[in-house]
């Protein structure tokens, strides 16, 4: 499901970060652990940088600075440390399984839960917030609504960001195409024979568009 | 199903009559007697003369959905509000003390708290809490506990559960004291006239519900004696009395916008709401208490898993004869839930023995026609198994069994899914082709009528704006757009003349949304607050124009007084209220409300005898549903069901390491659900020769979906799996073992 080279994520780092400290249940991190995190250096002669740090990130095109911790991830700086937030990419499985936290990284879809915040800076990102043009919904925005293709709505964000990437790539995209492009997304309302139909209309649309 | 048909009573008042409604607790339904006015009131009036209610609709909260405008519970954040997350207890049974003193240093965490400790059953019961500035300093927090854990033995499976020397998990026995039904020496008789008798054990596994939107609630700070609580709830009316108990108040209002899945897991506050508002009370900051996925896969329910035996009879023509069935239900710490054999069909003799068998695993809790998947996998499972020992059509020995509506639906649906054409009717397909097709039946019933419980708020004010509110919830049904149809189409309006506010315990009462009886209970109330509207509106313009309230009428065009035949546009007509404009209360009618629907399920499916791998190929199924009153809505949520049985038929269950007594499977990696290139074309037929009142469709159409496809795989090469999921393992041991005869 959380396809590595469709994100383009490094799976291993962030797995790496946010699992140093030991498994959540039962683990026992005390306090002469996290000291010894906090004091930058590791007897290898590399500082490292703990805490937070403010960056810059260019979200629906515009520069926002935001404040993250080097483990904060994309999906958790803009749901839960930039002001005001991005709470429509949403948090379901927070390890890449379930499609919810779908956003454009450089015009690619990517899973937001995935992604160290730190790794965006210089990278344009779009999110479900800045998908529209102003009042103008993306055609696939448009035929989602159309054709009922979401019930209550939770990874309706994760699956309009997917296919609007596929279709933004290839206008001329086949259903299978599209049905490839959000292989990773999971509705547990089931909506998804409205979502196919949607995704054609949008397909349609979009072609029409170019001519 | 005693809650098929609501019976008009003896013994009511003169101007009143006792009718039967479904009372659901818990999304168990039970029918109770109520008395109600019998006079005229409004009415739905022909299909063919509405303009809005069942029509194909677009929600009006669809934009706020794909833009990410949408606020669910998880997204709300509240000046100096504090991260809160649990630690789970690690192991199946233990004794288990809590050590905070590291998690209460870590930079960031501002409290953190025993939530029990001593004897604890089940992996991911909560034991301690952690609140925080950041997400991440919860996680740093949650790391730092020191739990002490002193094993106990456990049970998390039937076997151990019912082993000589089982670790006692139930004070009162492993396993409940058996119900039992019917004679079981007359079925005994009754067997020894059948053509042929069919024995086999059928099991289902535990689901999940999986909601996107796990289990939580935010909690503001209370202020002069009331709170506001955020919460993801399926019961926003019902749900603020939870809270005033641990928040210390007399006034909570539950805010409820949208909400991402419930599926009947969603009636508690629980012990995040619990905790959630204790911490907002002592720490005097706004707490957001949202499950994690792992919690909610082990702490947040679950449909029960069942163990059922059964011998079924039936004669040459396929008349079923005799049954017995032994069902033991599989609800963890709760007691699990079936809704008993032989569910849809009518057996001559019949008895049956269910019992409960308790495991250290955290209870089941109502999910969507809770007991009814279970029910549909034995009987449709056993009903195939036979027809093919009888050598009977496998619609017709259905349609022998079964109802009118049934009926009239296997014949639409067979045709739809190509029976009719199809070469495997009585024996499946045992040649030696090495891709093959099958399919395979399944049929449903849910009760879904209404009660009183809502009270809905329709007011038109001067400036023309009409707004309905009522202190109900969406858990993706579509309720505030038939909500506004509804009234917009009394008023003449469109839709964008009426805003309909609900997910706010301020809004009115309304009732829980379980056991499909929310569009029942309210969409009659609102009609009724329309038509009220309406009627007073009527009045107030009569005196205006010096006409009377049977002449004015609303339509499209506005208002027309067909006395002084003068025509007003709707703005206009409003401008003749008074500042306080109209308000009228509308309550729940029964003449619009009805109770009882079916369906059928067909599957076609592709089998690959090499390599075992299954594929669905094709879905029908065909509903009554009362009155439509979204029409593409409806359709959504058929498939919604459709899509959630081919995913228990494919992938779903909870694996249990039964030496360790952990879950493996506690995420969205591993618990695997049906998604895009598992779904195949899928064909939602409504029932239009229903002519009823509004029903609830949603429980009914999750019912039978995973049968037909199992059935359609043992009509395709001969194998019949009788457990769930139908996986390529299970298949070729199954096609091994026919080979070897």
């Amino acid at each position: 499901m959380g396809d590595p080279k469709r994100s383009g994520v490094d799976l291993s780092r962030r797995g790496f970060l946010k699992s140093a400290g030991g498994l959540a249940a039962g683990g026992a991190l005390g306090e002469s652990a996290l000291s010894a995190a906090n004091s930058g250096l590791l007897g290898d002669g590399v500082e490292r940088l703990s805490g937070e740090v403010e960056i810059e990130l260019t979200l629906n095109g515009a520069k926002r600075k935001v404040k993250v911790e080097p483990r904060t991830t994309l999906l958790s700086a803009l749901r839960e440390r930039i002001e005001p937030p991005l709470s429509g990419t949403k948090e379901v499985c927070d390890m890449g399984s379930c499609g919810a936290c779908t956003v454009h990284v450089d015009q690619k879809p990517a899973y937001a839960c995935l992604l160290l915040a730190v790794d965006c800076v210089g990278k344009s990102i779009t999110t479900i917030e800045g998908l529209a043009k102003g009042d103008e919904l993306h055609p696939v925005q448009k035929a989602f609504c159309e054709h009922d293709a979401l019930m209550c709505g939770f990874c309706t964000p994760g699956f309009v960001m997917a296919l609007s990437a596929c279709l933004d790539a290839k206008p001329e995209a086949t259903l299978d195409e599209l049905k490839e492009a959000c292989a990773g997304n999971v509705c547990r309302c089931g909506t998804y024979p409205h979502i196919f139909e949607a995704a054609v209309a949008a397909q349609r649309a979009k072609q029409g568009a170019k001519r | 199903m005693s809650a098929l048909d609501p019976r008009a009573q003896d013994g009511a008042k003169p101007g009143k009559k006792k009718i039967l409604v479904p009372k659901v607790e818990n999304g168990h339904e039970t029918m109770v007697e109520i008395e109600v006015d019998d006079v005229e009131g409004p009415q739905w009036g022909p299909r063919d003369s509405m303009r809005l209610v069942n029509h194909e609709l677009v929600r009006v909260d669809a934009v706020d959905k794909v833009t990410g405008r949408a606020r669910y519970t998880h997204d709300v954040r509240l000046p100096g509000m504090l991260y809160a997350k649990f630690l789970g207890c690690p192991i199946a049974h233990a004794e288990v003390t809590v050590d905070l003193g590291a998690a209460k240093k870590v930079p960031g965490v501002v409290e953190a708290r025993v939530v029990r400790e001593g004897e604890v059953k089940f992996v991911g019961q909560p034991v301690a809490v952690v609140a925080a500035k950041t997400r991440e300093a919860v996680e740093d927090g949650l790391r730092a506990i020191v739990l002490g854990v002193k094993p106990l033995p456990f049970a998390v499976t039937r076997e151990q559960s019912l082993a000589a020397n089982a670790p006692e998990v139930n004070r009162r026995g492993n396993a409940s004291k058996p119900n039992e039904d019917g004679d079981p020496e007359a079925v005994a008789k009754a067997f020894e006239g059948c053509a042929a008798v069919i024995e086999a054990t059928y099991e289902m596994p535990t689901q999940h519900h999986a909601c996107l939107e796990t289990h939580g609630a935010v909690v503001d700070v209370p202020t002069n004696d009331a709170a506001t609580v955020y919460h993801s709830t399926q019961a926003t009316y019902a749900s603020a009395n939870e809270f005033k108990g641990p928040l210390k108040v007399k006034e909570v209002e539950v805010v409820n916008e949208h909400m991402g899945g419930g599926f009947g897991s969603k009636f508690e506050a629980g012990v995040e709401g619990r905790v959630a508002s204790e911490l907002a009370r002592d720490l005097k900051a706004p707490i957001h208490l949202m499950l994690s996925r792992r919690d909610e896969f082990l702490c947040a329910g679950n449909r029960s898993g069942c163990v059922q035996s059964v011998k079924l009879g039936g004669d040459a023509q396929g008349k079923l004869v005799a049954m017995q069935s032994s069902i033991d239900r599989l609800g963890g710490l709760g007691g699990g839930s079936h809704a008993g054999l032989p569910y849809i069909y009518e057996v001559a003799t019949s008895a049956r023995t269910m019992r409960s068998v308790y495991t250290h695993l955290d209870a089941n809790r109502a999910m969507r026609a809770p007991g009814h998947p279970q029910a549909s996998f034995g009987m449709e499972s056993a009903v195939d198994e036979l027809a093919y020992a009888l050598g009977v059509d496998l619609v017709e020995i259905r349609k022998r069994n079964v109802g009118d509506v049934h009926r009239r639906q296997l014949d639409r649906v067979a045709r739809e899914i190509g029976w009719n054409e199809h070469p495997h009717k009585t024996k499946p397909d045992l040649s030696d082709a090495t891709t093959k097709v099958g399919i395979g039946f399944g049929l449903s019933v849910w009760g879904g009528g209404g009660h009183p419980e809502c009270r809905v708020t329709v007011e038109i004010s001067p400036d023309g704006g009409v707004r309905a509110s009522v202190g109900s919830q969406d858990l993706g049904t579509g309720v505030r757009t038939y909500v506004t149809a509804i009234v917009a189409e009394e008023l003449g309006l469109p839709m964008s003349g009426v805003t309909a506010r609900i997910g706010r315990t301020s809004y009115g009462p309304a009732n829980a949304s379980g056991g499909s009886t929310t569009s029942a209970s309210l969409a009659p109330a609102v009609k009724h607050a329309a038509f009220n509207a309406r009627k007073a509106f009527a009045e107030a313009l009569a005196k205006t124009l010096k006409s009377d309230a049977s002449e004015i009428v609303f339509d499209v065009q506005g208002v027309y007084d067909a006395r002084s035949k003068r025509r007003l546009a709707w703005k206009d007509a409003c401008a003749t209220l008074g500042p306080a404009g109209i308000s009228a209360i509308g309550e729940w009618q029964a003449n619009l409300a009805s109770n009882g629907i079916h369906g059928v399920q067909a599957a076609k499916v592709r089998v690959d005898t090499r390599t075992g791998e299954l594929k669905v190929l094709k879905m029908v199924c065909m509903q009554d549903c009362g009155l439509v009153l979204n029409r593409t809505g409806a359709r959504s949520q058929i498939f919604g069901g459709m899509v959630q049985a081919l995913s228990y038929a494919l992938f779903e269950q909870r694996v249990v390491d039964p030496d360790l007594g952990i879950a493996m499977n506690a995420n969205f990696e591993d618990y695997k659900l049906a998604a895009s290139l598992e779904i195949p074309e899928m064909v939602a037929i409504l029932d239009d020769e229903d002519t009823r009142g509004v029903i609830g469709i949603a429980e009914a159409t999750v019912v039978p979906g995973h049968s037909a496809i199992a059935n359609a795989v043992h009509n395709a090469c001969g194998v019949r799996l009788r457990s769930l999921p139908l996986t390529s393992d299970k298949l070729l041991l199954g096609l091994a073992g026919l080979k070897k005869g």
